[in-house]
């Protein structure tokens, strides 16, 4: 689907969020030995002089090419009232630039043989073009003409927002879409990861032209970019057809905003319930987490939330779905990129009568991890999953290019995605319970409830 | 089971598929005929072979030891169409169980082991097959083998997990109805298909999952599930010769028997448009899904339909649907329409969601009917041909992607040579096979419509339609 937006933050699925990290170092629990260690080997990267970063990820299994530019912009860097514009202008710059005109992209695309889109997300966006390797100039001259050469007529511009006022009604018409985006408002007081990434209903339908060509000239340069070309090419290739298409573009330098310290303490719990015409509730509960600089009890929340919510062998499922039967799924985990976050766990219950005996159940657990130590098999088992996880990702080259992308732009590094594995490997019993001790209380959690309206019951 | 070890040539594409076209196994004696073997060298030059059991278990294992990894599959080519009357979800939940548990090892000591492994081990059912599938690292291909196989053969359908299945299955058949795009689809299966195979949910509603019980699935494990309604298929770093040694061990004594067929009988047309309106006065958009009954993966015009539908709405930016309602339009985020590739006749569907339906759904009438009335154009079929050719790649690039393929090519007998000539086929089909593929298999004006959303008859200024009450 053209042109997706997504909130990190508020809607991955905890194992997901787990496994983003990319792969690692082979530590432990002898498994097949050796898949990320040449990781080094199979990676260039230089900088253009205007500022471009490149990064090349040769694998040449498959005569294929993935070609992707990430900006450094996305949700994270829009003020209030304007939420959502970065998603909005994804959509535009895929209309009119000097040489192409609306429908050029994807005519051309498709012509190749080729697929493409686009998405945003709180930190980044980003455009991919996959060709066969022959044609993958191809995607270096569209992404090049995007990243410089975008034109804005006001004539184009009220057909996209009315494209992007219906993705938005899309959400509208989801139940669970409105309880996430209310819940995420109320444990998040101020921190952008507040707002959804597609932008509140009242900021998109009031974009203007103006605000749209603004975004793009402050923050589409190439000094604001990262280009990842992963597949079967030539690092030396890349560079030379890297410098030909995107060289002669101006770099002005970014400053982005860090909000890492942005959101207060939280001093008591916070509730909010949903009511709409639903047939299946809903419960999300959530504890502020700390982020990515608070190395220890990161690698620890990530590690605690697997045991307690990822798969059918974790503590919350098993007690929930198995033991006492009073939802019907489970799922739990640490959703923090960078800036502290968010544990979370979602509940289906079976009814709406059951919620708060579920409530309680899940800060029981909760609270037994904060009290007793996890054991030696729960460890492991997160370790196994980190690993395994690794591989199964490295399968698919538009994967590795975003694991790329994403390590770069939120840590600095693409190497950052190495040090995932050996983090979690590091993680004690004893941290894991301090961790839940510390964070996992009722007076930092925020709960959120979709039940049905009065009259649909 | 005897399996041979022939193997041919893998380096050259040409010199594979010569020798192979030169083995003639239906030559032989009966007796001798142990192994059917075959050998293709796929577009990346990676070698796929299909054996067979005496019991007629076929296997296909696509080698490719670029990563550590492995997923293997048991296709069973019975699934949802194969549901008792009444009980619609029995091959899901079959597929399910088939998951939770065997004589000897309970479903929590399954998943125990699954999740230690840092693997996944599923169940689940379409409506032409049942698939029980596990991705793990390749130095768990033996553990993964004995999971599939005991599942396969020795499942116990234990009351208690039939129990949380059902729980799991009534929820999802609930969450149907909070999901506007699902439940018009829904409505829409049970109007083209009526009471034929694909006509009720894969995964049953709330009146049918109640019903299930658990000889339901143990009659639907032993009726469909046996070595000649089934094929393996294993992607990456597995070897050829021993991953046939191991299915042999596990799988050599596993008995065929006659295994019945879903009726194959062909939906019929509406002699109009007939519309089914659900209002629903709380949502602020207008979901719609129209189309009437298609033709079968295996139909002699299965690629030229599928290029006409390629450019008339295969793409929600660039078809000629998404440009008119979409760029053009902008009446909505998302318009595309598409046949189903089924074993049994499918449906042609054509779906949009907008705030505009009138408009919309004009706009896409006309178009269907310009495409069915005029045709394509030679530029537009160079686009498709390009497009399908040049991007065959991609969806062969991952171990996932090479999976689904080859579980296609076996599903529906394509044979195995087909991955190797697709993108010829492609190329081949003319200007006049794809405009006569609109003429014959797109039916303007005999529609089945669900429209769900805020809106009244009148809204949508629909005339000469049969309302659905």
């Amino acid at each position: 689907m053209k042109h997706t937006a997504f909130n990190i933050q508020h809607s991955s699925p905890p194992a997901l969020c787990l496994l983003a990290f990319g792969f690692c170092l082979l530590t432990s629990s002898g498994a097949a030995a050796g898949a990320s260690t040449d990781l080094e080997s199979h990676v260039t990267e230089f900088t253009l002089r205007n500022g471009l970063q490149v990064i090349v990820y040769v694998d040449s299994s498959a005569p294929v090419v993935s070609t992707n530019v990430y900006y450094k912009v996305g949700s994270y860097d829009e003020s209030p009232g304007h939420t959502g514009i970065s998603h909005m202008l994804e959509h535009l710059t895929f209309k009119h630039t000097d040489m192409y005109k609306p429908g050029d992209f994807d005519r051309i695309v498709d012509s190749a043989g080729g697929n493409n889109n686009g998405f945003t997300s709180e930190n980044f966006t980003g455009y991919y073009e996959d060709f066969a390797k022959d044609r993958y100039e191809l995607a270096l001259k569209i992404e090049a003409a995007r990243m410089g050469k975008c034109v804005f007529p006001d004539s184009e511009f009220e057909s996209e927002h009315q494209v992007v006022s219906e993705e938005r009604r899309l959400r509208d018409n989801y139940p669970g879409t409105e309880l996430w985006e209310q819940y995420g408002a109320t444990a998040l007081l101020v921190h952008p990861s507040r707002n959804p990434v597609i932008g509140w209903p009242d900021d998109v339908a009031h974009y203007t032209a103006k605000a749209a060509r603004e975004w793009y000239h402050e923050h589409y340069g190439p000094a604001n970019a990262v280009l990842v070309v992963a597949g079967d090419v030539r690092p030396a290739d890349v560079k030379a057809k890297a410098e030909k298409h995107f060289g002669g573009l101006k770099g002005v330098p970014v400053t982005r905003a860090d909000y890492y310290s942005l959101e207060p303490e939280q001093h008591g719990e916070r509730r909010i319930t949903v009511r709409k015409r639903v047939r299946v509730p809903s419960l999300i509960i959530g504890f502020h987490s700390p982020g990515i600089h608070d190395t220890a009890e990161f690698f620890a929340a990530e590690v605690a939330g697997s045991i307690a919510g990822s798969g059918r062998t974790s503590r919350l499922y098993r007690r929930l779905v198995t033991e006492l039967q009073l939802a019907t799924s489970v799922w739990g985990g640490n959703s923090v990129d960078r800036d502290p976050g968010l544990f979370q766990v979602g509940i289906t219950p079976k009814a709406e009568s059951l919620i708060p005996q579920i409530e309680q159940v899940v800060q029981a657990e909760l609270d037994r991890l904060g009290t007793e130590l996890v054991t030696e098999r729960e460890l492991q088992q997160v370790r196994n999953q980190v690993l395994a996880g690794e591989y199964f990702q490295r399968d698919d080259i538009s994967d590795m290019a975003y694991l790329l992308a994403r390590s770069k732009i939120l840590y600095g590094d693409w190497r950052a995605m190495e040090s995932y594995a050996p983090g979690i490997e590091r993680v004690t019993a004893e941290q894991v319970r301090d961790f839940c001790h510390k964070y996992l209380v009722p007076d930092n959690r925020t709960t959120g409830i979709l039940v049905s309206a009065k009259e649909d019951r | 089971m005897k399996v041979t070890s022939y193997q041919f040539p893998v380096s050259s594409r040409r010199s594979a598929l010569a020798s192979w076209r030169s083995w003639r196994p239906w030559r032989l004696p009966l007796g001798v005929l142990t192994s059917a073997f075959c050998l293709l060298t796929s577009a990346f030059g990676l070698p796929l072979y299909r054996d067979s059991l005496p019991s007629g278990l076929i296997v296909l294992t696509y080698e490719d030891h670029r990563l550590p990894t492995a997923s293997i599959s048991l296709v069973c080519r019975s699934g949802a169409a194969c549901d008792p009357e009444g009980e619609a979800g029995a091959a899901a939940m079959t597929a399910e169980l088939l998951t939770r548990g065997t004589a000897t090892m309970s479903g929590d000591s399954a998943t125990s082991l699954v999740e230690f492994l840092g693997a996944s081990f599923w169940g689940r059912a379409t409506g032409d097959y049942i698939e029980l599938g596990a991705q793990v690292l390749s130095k768990d291909v033996p553990t993964a083998l004995d999971l599939v196989s005991d599942a396969a053969l020795h499942p116990a359908f234990a009351p208690k997990e039939l129990e949380l299945a059902r729980s799991r299955f009534l929820s999802g058949a609930q969450r149907i109805k909070d999901s506007p795009n699902r439940q018009v689809d829904q409505e829409f299966t049970r109007l083209v298909y009526g009471g034929l195979p694909y006509g009720h949910p894969n995964y049953g509603d709330t009146l049918s999952i109640p019903l299930i019980k658990r000889e339901d699935l143990v009659s639907f494990h032993g009726t469909y599930v046996k070595p000649n309604n089934c094929f393996i298929v294993a992607v990456g770093d597995v070897n050829r010769a021993d991953f046939v040694s191991a299915i042999e061990r596990r799988f050599g004594s596993w008995a065929p028997s006659p295994v019945p067929r879903p009726s194959s009988l062909t939906p019929a047309y509406p002699d109009r448009i007939k519309v089914k309106l659900i209002s629903r006065s709380d949502m602020n958009q207008t979901y719609v899904e129209f189309g009437h009954p298609g033709i079968t993966a295996t139909d002699t015009d299965m690629l030229s339909t599928r290029l006409m539908s390629y450019i008339l709405g295969g793409s929600a930016m660039s078809s000629r649907l998404g440009i008119t309602v979409r760029e053009e339009g902008g009446l909505a985020y998302d318009v595309r329409c598409w046949f189903d590739r089924n074993v049994l006749p499918g449906a042609y569907h054509a779906t949009v969601q907008t705030a505009k339906p009138k408009e919309a759904i004009a706009k896409m009438l006309h178009e269907i009917a310009l495409m069915h009335d005029s045709g394509a154009t030679s530029a537009e079929l160079e686009k498709a041909h390009n497009y399908y050719t040049g991007s065959f790649p991609l969806a062969y690039s991952s171990s996932d992607g090479k999976r689904s393929q080859v579980l296609a090519m076996e599903l529906f007998h394509y044979g195995m040579d087909w991955l190797d000539k697709f993108p010829d086929k492609i190329r081949a089909v003319t200007l006049d096979q794809v405009n006569r593929a609109a003429r014959e298999h797109i039916s303007p004006g005999r529609y089945w419509m669900v429209v769900l959303g805020p809106v009244t008859k009148e809204d949508l200024g629909l005339t000469d339609v049969e309302w659905i009450e």
